[in-house]
């Protein structure tokens, strides 16, 4: 709540922009389908991967989960546009790639790290391991991080769940 | 920054009392002004003309009156305060406590690039005029207590105490006042117990370290047992300097300069009450010998070697601070600062600096390894508090692994919150015109929703999440009682809203009961 009395373009009102676009443009993409529930959870799925990427994109990767989320969004939309073969593969993949690559190395050594710190957290707070654990599973690229920084990522990812329930 | 220290220095001048009047208004005001920009931890050289004109209007003891007035304006608890500030400023260079020494005059008007150099050249001429010394004992407590509100102060403060081996010894030759110094050393010694806290500012060579012990050593065969407060002051800048040469990372120095300033702020206030307080029982207590002093300081030297050596290793020791329990003001000095870092940590703790440097408490292990976890388990205790704080309903709990649990519970329903939403956003979608009708309608379903989300979590929650299902009750309980409230106004809501808008806000209302059903289906799809 705090973030968005702070400036004015702040998570919310960058999110609600977004997240607006993303909507008209699923709205103009399917105009007005039946409402069988498949046709309705296509929709949903869309809508809910339009609301997961605003927000990521309001947080300009500044954030470790911003990031692992519009990572994995990516690579989704790459493999499935690849499967299909389309153009718009090649696309992403090259638009992509920088953005992508940046990423997968983050990744891959965050993932290293977080062997050595998870092992480091398990010595130190053995009964919050388990905990831990699950909190890396629910956070978004949560998996490469240490208890400190993971906390500190589940703060900020809190607070822009809160904005995505309160203005979407 | 320098500004509002100026403006701080200033109300803290007005506040106090003088009991002596210092001519030459225009100087204090000059003073003042020289002071704010020492008071600025000398980190950025504010060229004012302010010092040239003291420098050059004033002549030695005109610039000790002015600092003096100046002085008498701050309000102190502690009396070293007020040097403390002038000689951090001029301990940020230790290189030109030397200069500063040679001559005042000079100095002065070099001190426009150094604003500290013209703070500890008003000090050392007004130590000089020795006018003050009898009178500024008293009031130089008083100013000097008020002294620490100020976070220009506690930098000051910081360097202050890495320049003090310098100070002393500048200090000393010159004048061969043994008075003076142990004012300046007293002001010093207080000082450093906010330093001690922080740890955090940069730290000098070594050279000056062991000036500055070779200083203290000079200074203390001169002290009395009057200026006992001296002794520790001198003793405590002497181990605060080690202390902050040993935690100091020199590369780290701008970074915590900059993240421990709010530190410093708070802690500082802190330190510096209790410190105040304490520290001249402490002084007393221990008292001034001289004997004692010369092996504390070897001690602390040896320490200090010590130190270095650890903080070539992990960048973290303080732990020879620990094993220089012989030493009773440092001791002293530890707990007393330990003590209030303690009370100052969880109010004020910054996880702003990349370098955490730890200083072994007493009683506490000094293994490089447990302090670093110690600074780990701070820092993720302080991080559990903020998320305390954002977790709706988690004031209650102790314990981590509760919190826990409540922060992935909460993580949890507010990931199917927006699955939901983003659902309901797909049923309810075609009904919407998109434009600013649509935002409209969704802060109006958002609050519709909401407790109507939450009535969907139920089953969802029941498919998902057995374990969780004991706290989900609790978050799907709370929101039950408002729909029904919150449906009445929604409904009023709406109908304004359908006055003023098209006829599509009606729908929503209709779809959400409608959604409901649909919901349901979809949960079973999924």
């Amino acid at each position: 709540m705090d973030s968005q009395h702070l400036n004015p373009s702040s998570l919310k009102s960058r999110f609600t922009a977004r997240f607006l676009r993303a909507l008209i443009k699923i709205n103009a993409q399917k105009p007005i389908s039946s409402s069988s529930p498949r046709e309705i959870f296509q929709r949903y799925r869309r809508i809910k991967v339009a609301a997961d990427k605003s927000m990521a994109y309001s947080v300009r990767s500044r954030r470790t989960w911003s990031r692992a989320t519009l990572w994995k969004l990516r690579s989704r939309s790459r493999r499935r546009l690849a499967s299909s073969g389309r153009r718009s593969s090649i696309k992403t993949r090259t638009t992509t790639t920088t953005t992508t690559t940046t990423t997968s190395t983050n990744h891959r050594a965050a993932i290293v790290e977080k062997t050595s710190h998870e092992k480091e957290n398990k010595e130190d707070h053995v009964g919050l391991a388990v905990q831990a654990e699950e909190l890396r599973e629910l956070v978004p690229g949560g998996e490469s991080m240490d208890l400190c920084n993971l906390l500190d990522e589940t703060a900020h990812y809190i607070k822009c769940l809160t904005t995505q329930n309160k203005y979407a | 920054m320098d500004i509002g220290e100026k403006d701080k220095y200033e109300l803290g001048k007005r506040d106090e009392h003088n009991n002596i009047n210092y001519q030459a208004p225009v100087l204090s005001s000059d003073w003042q002004f020289g002071g704010a920009n020492l008071t600025s931890a000398g980190m950025s050289l504010v060229p004012t003309t302010n010092p040239l004109a003291i420098g050059s209007s004033c002549a030695s003891a005109s610039l000790v009156d002015s600092f003096g007035s100046s002085l008498w304006e701050h309000p102190s608890n502690s009396p070293n305060m007020g040097f403390c500030d002038f000689s951090v400023q001029n301990g940020a260079n230790s290189s030109n406590a030397m200069e500063i020494g040679k001559g005042l005059p000079n100095s002065l008007r070099s001190s426009i690039d150094r604003p500290f150099d013209m703070g500890w050249n008003a000090a050392s001429a007004m130590l000089k005029g020795g006018i003050f010394l009898p009178n500024t004992t008293g009031i130089l407590a008083q100013s000097l207590s008020q002294l620490p509100a100020d976070s220009a102060f506690i930098e000051r403060a910081a360097r202050f105490s890495s320049f003090n081996g310098g100070n002393f010894s500048d200090m000393v030759n010159p004048f061969g006042v043994p008075e003076p110094m142990g004012l300046y050393a007293r002001g010093v010694g207080l000082m450093q117990g906010p330093d001690d806290i922080f740890a955090v500012n940069g730290m000098k060579s070594v050279s000056v370290m062991e000036s500055q012990k070779s200083k203290l050593d000079a200074t203390e065969a001169t002290r009395d047992a009057g200026l006992r407060v001296e002794n520790r002051a001198k003793a405590s800048p002497l181990e605060n300097e080690r202390k902050s040469e040993s935690l100091m990372q020199p590369n780290e120095e701008a970074k915590q300069g900059t993240g421990g300033s709010g530190n410093e702020s708070d802690e500082a206030e802190i330190s510096s009450r209790d410190g105040g307080q304490d520290e001249p029982s402490a002084l007393d207590g221990t008292g001034g010998e001289p004997s004692a002093k010369g092996l504390s300081l070897k001690k602390r030297k040896k320490s200090l070697q010590d130190a270095e050596i650890d903080r070539a290793k992990g960048g973290q020791t303080s732990t020879k601070t620990a094993k220089d329990s012989p030493e009773n003001q440092q001791k002293q000095s530890m707990m007393i600062n330990k003590t209030t870092g303690k009370q100052g940590s969880p109010a004020s703790h910054p996880p702003k600096e990349e370098y955490i440097h730890v200083r072994a408490r007493r009683g506490q292990a000094t293994n490089s390894h447990s302090l670093a976890e110690r600074v780990r388990r701070e820092k993720i205790s302080e991080r559990m508090k903020f998320l305390q704080d954002l977790v709706p309903g988690c004031s209650k709990v102790t314990g981590k692994a509760v919190m826990l649990d409540e922060i992935i519970n909460y993580v949890q329903s507010l990931q199917r919150q927006v699955e939901f939403l983003s659902m309901k956003l797909a049923t309810v979608n075609p009904r919407l015109d998109f434009s600013i009708e649509a935002l409209l309608a969704k802060d109006i379903i958002q609050s519709r929703a909401g407790p109507s989300s939450t009535l969907g979590f139920s089953p969802d929650l029941s498919m998902g999440d057995p374990p969780l299902h004991p706290s989900q009750p609790g978050l799907v309980q709370a929101p039950l009682p408002v729909i029904g409230n919150s449906s009445d106004v929604i409904h009023k809501a709406l109908s304004s809203q359908l006055t003023s808008m098209t006829g599509g806000l009606k729908e929503p209302n209709q779809h959400s009961n409608a959604w409901e059903d649909e919901l349901h289906n979809v949960v079973q799809m999924n």
